[in-house]
């Protein structure tokens, strides 16, 4: 086995409470007994979970050539379930912490004030944090950028909602909303955490005939379910999300971003203070908000809020856009000025429960709370495979850092596919889906 | 011979970029490529520049742009700037299926012009 083709083999231990940081090997041994992702991250919770961890960590295939590679998985308590809860961060984000030369970032304990892990060329610097303490995330992450010098700084950060520690708060990828459904927000709150900064200039090697065969997998996905459709519009009409949402969207799109090696672009930026169409830089310097969540987007539009502008308020102060709209459906108030009230007051009634495919949502949660709602309960453009087939796919991408939403959309991303491009990947001959599926699932059993 | 760029079919993926560092050093990085990604994030403004022999393609999503030496690059975001100490474009001469930036695209965003 040659993993260090797809890991740099660190781990950083960082200890809030006595604010030291220090590294250690990612051994094969632990490459083997969980992959990657949620499955090493599961095992270095466990190895640690006296000290209240968070553990971020990289999927093996995360940053490398394979398709849709874009993810890191974030793994801690969630207080919105009291269980462990595994959450993806992609966009530029989780391939940005590879490439800082750290595998996993464990962060134990809680420091006595409020401090942003700092990650860069294999450096890690615990800093202060008063000057963006209590500021919103836009104007935390223009700082941060402003500090380091350098405006591709990716950042995990949290609002005045995590700050609060409000279950309903959101762990943000830079300006934006992300993946986080279990109020990890919070944790990072409650350990005095305001951001986790990465820039990364990395290198990993890659294995010969490696990149080919990943070239190979791509034209497959964009040849295959996926073709012809774009953004995050096409995914919510082919859930049947409700129209009038969608035709407000569809009046605002910019342009549909994809994250890191992404063959489906479902980040869709949305310009509301100045025409969609202009393509140039001189106009506002803030013209609107990237949305890649469907579900809080129509959810908000429910409301009776203006569901762009209500988009970025969950933004700026780091709340969880779905369970923001159930809250403020609750109160009866459509006002986005409200949502500004919940970054003190928000807790989240249970996971966020999507306006359609409620059933699936249901069954899958029998199964278990541990995965993202971030990602559609059922794929919009190929014949759904069920509940248990939902789980045991999101686990794989979970352990290989394979952008979630993606595995739900392009079916050829089979689970033998992904388990061939290990093998070559790291060198790692006997390597099978098999092997693949049982770790996927192991994870999804302990996470409890 | 020159790389061209249709700024406004890019979805900001960056494998191009990634894919030319390996093809200049073998490895996964995003420091040694001649193509680079550049962005404005909160304006969503984005493109991509090209580092050729002695000039700089600009594909803006306003539209492309040619830069000389001594031309200020503007409109591309102060991440721009490493661009210039980057290897040029060398159109993957020597790679058997062809420039490896636009066998990664997955959006068709990539061509040779005067092919
Ligand atoms: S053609 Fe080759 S050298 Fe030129 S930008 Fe593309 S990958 Fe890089
Ligand atoms: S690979 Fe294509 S879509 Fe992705 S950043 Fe490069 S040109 Fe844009």
């Amino acid at each position: 086995m040659e993993t260090m083709n797809t890991y740099n083999g660190t781990i950083l231990v960082v200890d809030l409470d006595a604010q030291t940081c220090t590294t250690e090997e990612l051994s094969t041994d632990l490459i083997e007994q969980g992959l990657g992702g949620a499955g090493i991250n599961l095992l270095l919770y466990e190895q640690y979970k006296d000290r209240n961890p968070l553990v971020l960590g990289s999927g093996l295939l995360t940053a490398t050539f394979a398709p849709a590679a874009c993810c890191g998985v974030m793994t801690a308590k969630s207080p919105v379930t009291g269980q462990i809860a595994h959450v993806p961060f992609g966009w530029q984000t989780g391939v940005e912490m590879k490439l800082t030369g750290f595998d996993f970032v464990v962060i134990l304990g809680t420091s006595p004030k409020p401090v942003r892990l700092w990650l860069h060329d294999g450096l890690s610097d615990i800093n202060d944090a008063a000057d963006i303490w209590g500021k919103d995330v836009w104007a935390s992450v223009d700082k941060i950028r402003e500090a380091y010098g350098d405006e591709m700084v990716q950042t995990l950060i949290i609002g005045p909602a995590g700050e609060n520690k409000q279950s309903l708060a959101q762990v943000c990828e830079n300006y934006w909303g992300s993946k986080d459904k279990a109020g990890l927000g919070a944790v990072f709150g409650a350990k005095n955490l305001k951001a986790v900064a990465m820039r990364g200039l990395g290198s990993l090697e890659v294995a010969e005939g490696f990149f080919q065969k990943c070239m190979e997998l791509k034209n497959e996905i964009v040849g295959g379910s996926i073709k012809g459709k774009a953004g995050l519009y096409d995914i919510g009409a082919a859930l049947g999300i409700d129209a009038t949402a969608l035709e407000k969207m569809k009046t605002m799109i910019h342009r549909n971003n994809a994250a890191y090696n992404c063959p489906y672009p479902y980040y869709t930026f949305l310009k509301y203070n100045e025409p969609p169409a202009a393509m140039d830089m001189k106009g506002h310097a803030e013209p609107g908000c990237l949305v890649s969540d469907i579900a809080g987007f129509a959810a908000l539009a429910a409301t009776g809020s203006d569901p762009a502008r209500a988009f970025e308020r969950c933004c700026r102060f780091g709340l969880e856009p779905l369970g923001t709209a159930a809250a403020l459906k609750k109160q009866g108030a459509g006002d986005v000025a409200q949502i500004d009230k919940l970054a003190g007051t928000g807790t989240a009634e249970g996971i966020p429960v999507w306006p359609v495919c409620v059933d699936q949502q249901q069954a899958i949660m029998a199964i278990t709370k541990a995965l993202s709602f971030a990602v559609p309960p059922r794929a919009p453009f190929s014949q759904d495979g069920g509940a248990q087939t939902w789980v045991a796919r999101q686990a794989v991408a979970y352990l290989l850092g394979i952008d979630p939403v993606i595995m739900l959309l392009a079916p050829e991303l089979t689970e033998e596919k992904l388990a061939a491009l290990v093998a070559l990947a790291a060198d790692w001959d006997d390597f099978s889906a098999d092997t693949l599926k049982k770790i996927a699932n192991a994870v999804i059993t302990k996470s409890t | 011979m020159a790389l061209k760029v249709q700024p406004l079919q890019c979805t900001g993926c960056r494998i191009c970029e990634f894919a030319c560092n390996y093809h200049h050093d073998t490895t996964i990085s995003p420091i040694g490529s001649s193509i680079m990604f550049y962005f404005e994030e909160k304006k969503n403004y984005y493109g991509l520049m090209v580092k050729r022999d002695k000039s700089l393609l600009l594909g803006r999503p306003e539209g492309e742009k040619v830069l000389l030496p001594g031309e200020q690059i503007e409109g591309a975001g102060a991440s721009a700037k490493p661009i210039l100490l980057r290897v040029a474009c060398d159109l993957c001469k020597d790679e058997d299926n062809g420039p490896v930036c636009i066998q990664a695209c997955p959006y068709g965003v990539l061509s040779v012009e005067g092919a």
